[in-house]
């Protein structure tokens, strides 16, 4: 049976409360493993306060998040009215190799979710990003 | 996010717990900028009672980082759970920040 959940959050980041809440809801309805809970509440967190910090110029927009679980996979959709930006295409490549004193943090969530995903498809239609990542519930 | 110390010698062990994300990445960072000006040699921070981290939190633990390299004294982890590990080798902070199983490997690597 699929098991669903959807929200609308604004562009602030005191938000990231209420999208942690409802992935909890999701999990325990769902009974998710904590290995993925970790990974969809990451990839949620570190895209939406992209989003939030990089796409828009205030925090009065929304961002509409869902997402859908069967038996194998969860699915998350995420769409946005802010600035395009393809994670596959636009994201900085990730310093994973400095030395401390030269080490940058820039790019790291993107990297999370191409790592970790199983799927990450983006497109830009209508004015509006629209994400969606797909994470298979066993790996 | 919470975070109880102790010290042993010029070594500090600090235990945060909780989450470290987006939400509380200030108050983390302000929290070990406290504990780094305390630290002489070294500083091990206990990962056993954190249950998640996003790069919010790294960025705090690169800054502490950088922060002790540049007053000559060590930073060292131990006992993140098999999500944060990954998240470890991802982000490549395995190879700046040395990861032990244990507190006591962890000691043991500063005092070696």
């Amino acid at each position: 049976m699929a098991t669903s959940m959807s929200l609308t959050v604004r562009t602030a980041r005191d938000e990231l409360e209420r999208i942690n809440a409802a992935v909890d809801s999701l999990a325990e309805q769902d009974d998710w493993p904590p290995d993925l809970v970790f990974r969809v509440r990451l990839v949620l967190e570190e895209w939406n306060l992209n989003v939030m910090d990089y796409g828009h110029d205030d925090d009065t927009h929304e961002i509409d998040i869902a997402m859908t679980c069967d038996d194998d996979a969860v699915t998350i959709e995420i769409i946005d009215g802010g600035k395009p930006f393809d994670p596959l295409h636009d994201a900085p490549a990730p310093d994973i190799t400095s030395a401390v004193g030269e080490r940058r943090v820039g790019g790291l969530g993107v990297h999370f979710m191409r790592e970790l995903m199983d799927e990450v498809r983006y497109k830009r239609e209508s004015g509006k990003n629209h994400l969606k990542l797909v994470t298979r519930k066993a790996r | 996010m919470e975070i109880s110390t102790e010290r042993d010698g010029g070594t500090v062990v600090a235990t945060p717990a909780g989450r470290l994300d987006g939400s509380n990445a200030r108050e983390f960072q302000d929290a070990l900028d406290a504990v780094v000006q305390d630290t002489e040699r070294a500083l091990i921070l206990d990962f056993e009672q954190v249950s998640y981290i996003s790069s919010a939190g790294l960025r705090v633990l690169l800054v502490t980082a950088k922060a002790l390299q540049g007053n000559g004294a060590e930073l060292a982890l131990c006992s993140l759970d098999d999500p944060i590990r990954e998240v470890f080798g991802i982000s490549g902070f395995d190879s700046i920040i040395p990861i032990h199983a244990s507190r006591a490997d962890a000691l043991a690597s500063v005092k070696g």
